[in-house]
């Protein structure tokens, strides 16, 4: 008998998930990408709304803001100095995902993980004070932004999204 | 028992895209079960999240999971079958053709069939406007089917009575370069013909889309008698009991029933039109 070639599985191996993309210059910007950044942008609306929210009631802020720790008393300059300082945080947090939407469209892949890692962070939190802590994830209260968390993860993750920022590699 | 070396095909960056893929799959999952709860705490607002749920279940969840399944337990070589984009299987293949696309173009086109438009969202629009208004919109693009690892090369269709529910297509995919069917006849092209009966809901993945006619045959026969009326430069070959016992479902969920008779189409006669 001559050398039988080796008999094919009736699956495919795992690794078949690993295929790399198709090396497309010129492919066309698909509708997961630009879903995945409308919805990147609705978070930084949501984020400057925050923002502006907490800009008109300083003052209230500033007086239930208690950053009292150990022996460090809160006063009203510290309890100020903490909240702008948080409030700076989060708004170049926002700029920031601004920017990197604004790459994704324009199809870098390193802004796409990098939005990806943020959100699957932001996720894992969630959910693990969801489900340690019982922490009440409704509409009131944090649904939306877990909720939008998952739609860029899901739309960024898709396969045509990661396709069109991989169009430039060739495999 | 050949040793060649086998090259690793992947890379830590596509490991993460999988990583991401399977996170987001999964936090999908938890997504739709926190709507699915919200839904009893907010009264008459309920149904939004009722709604809510579902789209998110048929659209991203029930997809995402087919795909990361099926990469893995449906062979990717020829089996008869189309498959969906989320990898289920799909139509049966059940015509061939021998010559180039134009000569294709111009046999369809003679036989009274329309081609489809690309999916698009304008085209994906027009399709929801029409099937509300109940108008005809012959050139209605159709979903994307896969074969050979490609999605169809082009497809066409006629309407039945200006009801965009129901519809006559078939999707065409080019052969790769020295490929052979089972059995060693040589085709240009391969083709899926099947018949939109209705608009319902699919078994496997919830989404809305066509049901097909069960009896796959009908169509099939349909589209060459077409063809063969309207030009008698086609000729047709049979390839008998090609695919016999088919009774299985496609992506949609719906039964198939088949002879299994694969009728190959010769279009090397037909003068080619530019279109």
């Amino acid at each position: 008998m001559t050398t039988a070639p080796d008999k094919r599985p009736a699956f495919e191996p795992p690794a078949q998930l690993l295929k790399p993309t198709r090396y497309d210059p010129d492919m066309k910007r698909p509708g997961s990408t630009v879903a995945g950044v409308v919805l990147v942008l609705l978070r930084v609306i949501a984020g400057v709304v925050w923002i502006a929210s907490i800009a008109l009631e300083w003052q209230k802020y500033v007086r239930e803001l208690d950053v009292s720790y150990e022996e460090v008393i809160s006063t009203p300059q510290i309890a100020e100095t903490t909240l702008l300082v948080a409030v700076i945080a989060l708004g170049v947090f926002v700029l920031s995902d601004a920017i990197l939407a604004f790459f994704v469209l324009g199809g870098h892949n390193w802004a796409r993980v990098v939005i990806m890692s943020f959100s699957a962070i932001s996720i894992t939190t969630s959910f693990l004070q969801w489900w340690d802590d019982g922490l009440e994830i409704s509409i009131a209260t944090t649904l939306l932004t877990v909720g939008l968390d998952i739609l860029i993860l899901l739309a960024l993750s898709s396969r045509s999204a990661a396709a069109y920022a991989r169009r430039n590699e060739r495999p | 028992m050949t040793d060649q070396p086998r090259s690793r095909r992947y890379s830590i960056g596509l490991a993460i895209d999988w990583f991401f893929f399977v996170f987001a799959g999964v936090a999908a999952v938890w997504l739709a079960y926190l709507s699915l709860t919200e839904t009893f705490h907010v009264g008459w607002w309920g149904v939004v999240f009722v709604l809510a749920f579902w789209v998110l279940l048929a659209y991203l969840v029930l997809p995402r999971l087919h795909r990361i399944l099926t990469t893995i337990y449906v062979p990717d070589y020829f089996i008869g079958r189309a498959r969906t984009s989320d990898g289920l299987l799909g139509d049966p293949v059940n015509l061939a053709f021998l010559g180039e696309a134009q000569q294709l173009h111009a046999a369809m086109a003679e036989a009274g069939w329309t081609k489809a438009e690309p999916v698009t969202f304008g085209s994906s629009w027009r399709i929801v406007t029409s099937t509300l208004t109940r108008r005809s919109y012959d050139e209605a693009p159709v979903s994307p089917l896969f074969l050979f690892g490609r999605q169809q090369d082009f497809a066409y269709q006629q309407e039945v009575d200006g009801n965009p529910a129901q519809r006559h297509h078939v999707r065409f995919w080019k052969c790769p370069e020295g490929w052979l069917l089972p059995g060693g006849s040589r085709v240009d092209w391969l083709a899926a013909g099947t018949f939109d009966t209705s608009v319902g809901l699919s078994l496997f993945t919830l989404q809305i889309t066509h049901r097909i006619d069960a009896d796959t045959d009908i169509e099939r026969d349909h589209i060459l008698q077409t063809l063969t009326a309207a030009d008698e430069l086609i000729t047709v070959q049979i390839l008998k009991d090609f695919s016999t016992g088919y009774h299985a479902r496609n992506g949609g969920g719906d039964s198939i029933r088949t002879d299994g008779d694969l009728p190959i189409a010769d279009v090397r006669h037909v003068p080619a039109v530019t279109r």
